[in-house]
C-alpha cells in the first residue's frame, strides 16, 4: 500500500494520480482519500487500518498542526486522526508526503 | 533562479530568505506586502526594518500585485509574503482575486535574475473550516502550488533551516 499524506489543500490526490500514471478521474478505482474523517467514528482504529490497508493507494490529510481545539470531540477526532496515519504508515511499503504539490519520499521506494 | 519558501509562524523563514538573498550580487529589493492595519502591524513591520537595517535592501511597498511593477527590472527581489498579497487581492476593495496575486509573481518572477517568495505553512491545523477562512485556504494553496510548479526550488522551513523539496542549495 502507498500512504500519501501532507497538509490540507497540498495536491495530494493529484499527486497520487502522477505516481500511479492514471487519470484524475480513475483514481477512485485505486485510492481512497479524506480517511481522516473516517478515524473519529471507528470503534477500532487498528481494524479500520487493517482494512484501509489493502487498498492500493491510501490518502489521508495531516490535521494534527496549531492548537489542540477546546472541543473534546474535535480533540478526540484529531487525535484518532494522527494514530490511523501512523498506523497506515506502519502498514505501508510506501509513504510520500506532499507539501505545495511535491512529493517527498519518507519511507520505502518511489512507485515506478 | 525562483526561489520558493513555506513555513509555519515563527519558524525563522524571513531571516532564512533574507540570509540568502544577500548572499547574492547585485541590488537587493525587499517586497512588502502588509498594510498596517493597527498597532500590531506596525510593531510587526517595525520589527522586520530593524532586521534588514543595514543589510541593503530597498523597499517596494506592494500591499496589491498592480505595484509588483515598481519593482526595478535586474533587482534580486524578496517578496514577504504571499499570503498577505492573496488576502489583500481577495478581501481589499482595490483587490483583483487571488489570480492577480498568482499573476503578478509569475511575472515578477520573469524580470527578476532571482526572486525569493514567502509563504505560510497554515494547512496542518485540521480541516474545520467554513466560509471565508475555507476559500482563503483553498486560493493560497492554489496559489502555493502553482508558484512551487514554477519555481527553481522550494523548501519548507523549520526552526530556520530549509528542508528541500525541489532543487537545493545554490
Amino acid at each position: 500500500m502507498l500512504l500519501i499524506t501532507g497538509p490540507l489543500f497540498a495536491g495530494k490526490r493529484e499527486c497520487a494520480a502522477k505516481l500511479l500514471g492514471v487519470p484524475m478521474e480513475r483514481l477512485a478505482d485505486l485510492a481512497v482519500w479524506d480517511v481522516q474523517d473516517l478515524a473519529a467514528a471507528a470503534p477500532d482504529l487498528t481494524a479500520l487500518a487493517d482494512a484501509l490497508a489493502a487498498r492500493p493507494v491510501v490518502i489521508a490529510t495531516e490535521v494534527g498542526g496549531g492548537v489542540v481545539p477546546v472541543d473534546p470531540a474535535q480533540r478526540a477526532a484529531r487525535e484518532a486522526a494522527g494514530r490511523l496515519s501512523c498506523l497506515l504508515a506502519a502498514r505501508a511499503e510506501t509513504v510520500v508526503r506532499v507539501c505545495c504539490g511535491i512529493p517527498q519520499l519518507l519511507k520505502g521506494e518511489w512507485p515506478c | 533562479m525562483f526561489t520558493l519558501l513555506i513555513g509555519g509562524s515563527a519558524s525563522g523563514k524571513s531571516d532564512l530568505a533574507e540570509g540568502m538573498v544577500c548572499r547574492l550580487p547585485g541590488p537587493r529589493v525587499y517586497i512588502a506586502t502588509m498594510q498596517a492595519f493597527d498597532d500590531e502591524c506596525r510593531a510587526r513591520i517595525a520589527r522586520h526594518r530593524a532586521r534588514r537595517a543595514g543589510k541593503g535592501f530597498s523597499t517596494v511597498e506592494s500591499p496589491l500585485a498592480a505595484q509588483l511593477a515598481g519593482v526595478p527590472a535586474g533587482a534580486n527581489a524578496l517578496l514577504e509574503c504571499l499570503s498577505n498579497l492573496a488576502a489583500n487581492e481577495m478581501y481589499d476593495p482595490a483587490g483583483q482575486g487571488p489570480e492577480a496575486a498568482l499573476a503578478g509573481v509569475l511575472a515578477l518572477a520573469a524580470r527578476c535574475p532571482h526572486l525569493t517568495v514567502v509563504t505560510n505553512e497554515v494547512f496542518s491545523g485540521g480541516a474545520d473550516y467554513e466560509g471565508d477562512t475555507l476559500s482563503y485556504l483553498r486560493a493560497l494553496a492554489g496559489i502555493n502550488r502553482a508558484l512551487a510548479a514554477r519555481a527553481d526550488r522550494v523548501a519548507e522551513v523549520v526552526c530556520g533551516l530549509p528542508n528541500w523539496l525541489k532543487g537545493g542549495p545554490a
